[in-house]
């Protein structure tokens, strides 16, 4: 054990006194607002559509023609993926280029911060409470994909979307299993850091559009 | 800046339970009343007994010892607290005419004498009113406003507003009066600047504190101001007549006095 | 510390020197307009952000009391929880490493970078390594240490310190940041669009997000059960800090660490909410391994580094621990009266405000912190924001009162009796002796009221932008009397 360690652990153990946590009052339980299934749909559209998010409600096969009008709109003709979504997104192959992840960030950064205009990416679930997107990247989805390119399309189911991010902890019992790394996202980047002026695209996306699936 | 009458209200109601109106109080007249504007406690005690209360005055009160308390000397507060406990004996209310000393009498004497147990500390603090929630809260009181028209604006300090949790009654009590119109000045809920030895230890910060709040005061178009707190008021008052202004502020148990008397000088 | 009086200190250090200077920065800056004008907007915004975020009273007071308490829980158990976090991380991959001063993490944090030749590094929000003055560190090492939160990026490029420690750039406006865009950014086009201004900064820092060799973060909560780091951010530069370099080093206060992941979100809707009024931040980011084999990105190595710098002399004494309740809201300045007028600078501490003036003393000493517990009027607005209830006016009058402590008195807080002069004791000596004899109180009375044309004009501080009052011709306690003997001669 190295000196610090030991040292600042003796301090704290030695003034801790006899007292342990049963000492305290038992912590209120916060009640937690109720809504219907529904009403959590129009919460989470309806936060992140105040947060600036462009929220698309779909229908599941309308994904690839939402995916095809949101860029051609934009004039971006290549859009990058994870590799499940390849399939899916197949039949806008001819219009708009679609690139997967490279085999690995390292030696490919400056492509991707200069030259991938768009990324899609799905969600694991999404919460209602805060209007939030949840998603644990992975191999095939990695991290930079929702953060570097200027435009984040991120899929959502409805039927994944959660009360609150409490319950959404217990449900999924994410305290026995945590990923390398998971996000919660509630809109683009932003910031207002300059005279309380909110202003959109701060580092990540300037643009995050939700294709919300029924 | 919009207040939160009814959430304080409520949870100013659920805090503290009040006893029925008693036949006698004592009156904590705080060392500033008693120096310097000695008015305001006469005129709290002709309102306290309009109301069919004897007032009892024990001539043994000083200062609450909020000065010394305040300045980190807390053993010299100490023994002072305990004497005003003694000067205080029977089991009736103790009124006091300003939001600070009333915090410091009711909150910081329980800290600071928790291990004086033959005081029977607790009970004196739970006999400590603040003088506008005495009237609005315990007596009840229906005030019948003479005075002519006019528009005020209420300054209620810092102690009364977070410590007491009390700034709804002063409000309450000049709402009663039919002819007077509160207003509400900016920044209403924010400290003058006084913080007794504050203001001489840290007098440019203190000055631009209170340099605001005469400018928010005078920005409405109230003829005065109202509180119940003088330390406050000296601060402000004091700035006011710097500034050579006209606009002044009376403690509350005067200007209530005033408007139900008729006598509105 | 006097040996190097004559060298800049590239350590936490160098603020004593800084908050020894409140006086004279105080007057400084309450005599400059424009920075009053822009804290003063900035504190409008922000208190009123916060207002809209808590439309239920009921529901914050629970929120609050809940939060409290968890907080003091983890405290309690903070040995025993410092100890699981570091066997979870460790599991999980991810190293940490302990300092108790400032100088102690700045070198742990050098020699990793080192260690991987790094030279660039990007750093996201970190009040804790503003704490240590890492950049300054780094500097002199040859390492570049880059800000990227906008805030601290123009900060940094103003030469200067945060000055609030949610927006630490709150102290300029849009042209005083164009300015220095002009003055700083080849080919800037001058402009005081915002949004311009933003996708300046943007792209000035997505080139060094892209070539950085290490990224350094601070950490708002620690996971003991998960071995988490959470980092709560808008702007997605904290993410890009912690994914894209190969190394990511997080540094932050022991007191951070919260036992259960259930301890997480209500912790964090109370912090988002009471520091800029958002229910959430647009990210929430959770980080419990390095990049795992077969992952395309995130960094290879992480690393945590834990300093205690003063916080274990907080934590011994238990109304003291308290302060290490905080969130880091910034909502008690936000609110403060006194950090309004005098903006963050001022104090010269790393972390201004009602919460600056606590925790400080611990950090650089009671002796360099003097000034800070007496700044107060003791309005109580701090206190009756902080999301977990930390009694700051009474903390405040705590160290008030260890500040003019007696000599030989056990030790409590480095520096205490600082305050101390023979001359105040000796009056608030003769002030008790006054207020508890009725005959020489009555005496005073006699003698103020009948000398009261011997009042003076000026009387310092206070007389600068008041008139003093005089004594009454009769104290209230003659008055009535004399009213007491008129109906008994009734």
């Amino acid at each position: 054990m190295n000196s610090a360690k030991a040292n600042i652990l003796a301090k704290l153990k030695m003034q801790l006194p006899a007292a342990t946590d049963a000492a305290l009052p038992a912590e209120p339980a916060a009640a937690p607002e109720v809504r219907s299934p529904a009403q959590n749909v129009e919460q989470f559209v309806r936060l992140l559509t105040d947060n600036h998010a462009e929220v698309m409600r779909i229908k599941r096969a309308e994904i690839a023609a939402s995916v095809k009008t949101l860029l051609q709109q934009r004039d971006i003709n290549q859009l990058m993926c994870g590799s499940g979504w390849v399939d899916a997104l197949q039949e806008i192959e001819g219009e708009i280029s679609l690139n997967t992840f490279y085999p690995s960030i390292d030696g490919n950064k400056d492509t991707l911060f200069n030259s991938v205009p768009a990324a899609i990416t799905g969600s694991r679930c999404a919460i209602a409470a805060t209007g939030s997107i949840v998603l644990w990247p992975d191999a095939s989805e990695p991290r930079s994909l929702s953060l570097v390119p200027p435009l984040h399309i991120v899929v959502v189911e409805q039927s994944a979307i959660y009360n609150d991010f409490g319950e959404l902890i217990r449900k999924q019992r994410w305290s026995e299993q945590l990923p390398t790394n998971a996000v919660l996202i509630s809109g683009p980047s932003k910031t207002a850091d300059i005279q309380q002026t909110l202003a959109y695209g701060a580092h990540g996306p300037r643009e995050l559009v939700v294709l919300l699936v029924e | 800046m919009p207040a939160l009458p009814l959430a304080s209200a409520k949870r100013h109601t659920s805090k503290r339970v009040y006893p029925p109106k008693p036949a006698q109080v004592y009156l904590f007249g705080t060392c500033l009343a008693d120096t310097l504007f000695p008015q305001s406690g006469l005129d709290a005690i002709e309102l306290l007994e309009r109301q069919g209360l004897e007032v009892l005055f024990p001539q043994g009160q000083s200062c609450c010892g909020q000065p010394a308390y305040n300045s980190g000397y807390e053993d010299e507060a100490r023994v002072v607290a305990r004497h005003q406990i003694k000067q205080f004996p029977l089991d009736i209310p103790i009124v006091v005419i300003s939001g600070s000393c009333g915090g410091m009498l009711r909150h910081h004497y329980l800290d600071m004498l928790k291990h004086d147990n033959d005081l029977e500390v607790a009970a004196f603090c739970e006999r400590i009113f603040e003088f506008t929630e005495f009237l609005t809260c315990v007596l009840e009181v229906k005030l019948q406003d003479q005075g002519a028209p006019e528009r005020v604006a209420l300054h209620t300090s810092c102690a009364a507003r977070r410590e007491m949790d009390v700034h709804i009654t002063g409000k309450a009590l000049l709402e009663q009066l039919g002819q007077v119109e509160l207003v509400e000045h900016d920044y209403i809920s924010e400290c003058c600047g006084f913080g007794g030895t504050f203001a001489v230890k840290h007098g440019d910060i203190s000055g631009a504190m209170v340099q605001d709040k005469v400018k928010h005061l005078l920005a409405t178009d109230a003829v005065r101001y109202v509180s119940a707190d003088w330390g406050c008021m000296m601060n402000i008052n004091g700035a006011l007549e710097y500034q050579q202004e006209a606009f002044r502020g009376e403690h509350i148990a005067s200007y209530l006095l005033r408007r139900t008397r008729g006598d509105n000088a | 510390m006097n040996t190097r009086a004559n060298t800049i200190a590239t350590d936490g250090s160098k603020y004593e020197a800084s908050a020894r200077q409140f006086r004279g920065n105080v007057a400084r800056d309450l005599a400059n307009p424009q920075l009053r004008e822009n804290f003063r907007g900035a504190m409008d915004y922000l208190t009123d952000k916060r207002r809209q975020a808590f439309p239920s009273e009921d529901e914050l007071e629970t929120l609050r009391r809940k939060c409290q308490l968890i907080k003091q829980r983890c405290l309690l158990k903070l040995p025993e929880l410092l100890e699981q976090l570091e066997s979870k991380l460790e599991q999980n991959g991810i190293q940490v490493h302990w300092a108790e001063t400032t100088a102690e993490a700045n070198t742990i944090i050098a020699e990793l970078i080192q260690r991987k030749n790094g030279t660039k590094v990007v750093k996201g929000k970190s009040m804790v390594s503003e704490e240590t003055a890492l950049n300054d560190h780094l500097q002199a090492q040859g390492i570049e240490c880059l800000e990227t939160d906008m805030g601290e990026y123009i900060v940094q490029m103003a030469g200067e310190h945060p000055s609030h420690i949610i927006m630490p750039a709150i102290h300029q406006n849009k042209s005083q940041v164009a300015d220095l865009f002009a003055h700083n950014i080849p080919g800037f086009d001058y402009t005081t669009d915002v949004d311009t201004l933003i996708r300046t900064g943007r792209q000035a820092l997505r080139d060094k997000f892209c070539h950085a060799d290490v990224g350094v973060t601070g950490v708002n909560f620690a996971v003991a059960e998960t071995g988490t780091l959470c980092l709560v951010e808008n702007e997605g530069n904290g993410r890009m800090v912690s994914t894209v370099p190969e190394m990511h080093i997080a540094i932050t206060g022991i007191e951070k660490v919260v036992e259960l992941l259930d301890d997480v979100p209500p912790l964090l809707s109370l912090l988002t909410r009471s520091a800029t009024g958002q229910i959430i931040s647009t990210y929430f980011n959770m980080i419990t391994h390095p990049r795992r084999e077969g992952e395309k990105d995130g960094p290879k190595e992480v690393h945590l580094v834990l300093l205690d710098n003063g916080r274990s002399q907080a934590f011994a004494d238990e109304e003291l621990r308290q302060t290490l309740q905080c969130i880091r809201c910034g909502a008690c300045m936000n609110h403060c009266p006194v950090y309004t007028r005098i903006g963050g600078h001022a104090y010269g501490t790393v972390y201004p405000g009602p919460i600056g003036k606590i925790v400080s003393p611990h950090m650089l000493g009671l002796e360099a912190t003097k000034d800070l517990p007496t700044a107060s009027s003791l309005c109580g607005a701090c206190g009756e924001v902080c999301p977990v209830k930390i009694p700051i006016p009474k903390i405040l009058l705590r160290l008030r009162k260890e500040s003019v402590k007696a000599k030989g008195e056990p030790l409590v807080v480095k520096g205490q009796g600082c305050n101390r002069k023979p001359l105040e004791a000796g009056i608030w000596k003769l002030w008790s002796r006054l207020n508890t004899s009725p005959v020489i109180y009555a005496i005073a009375m006699w003698l103020a009221s009948r000398g009261r044309w011997l009042t003076p004009a000026k009387a310092g501080a206070w007389t600068r932008v008041r008139t003093l009052p005089k004594p009454a011709r009769r104290p209230l306690r003659e008055l009535v009397k004399q009213r007491e003997q008129r109906r008994e001669g009734q």
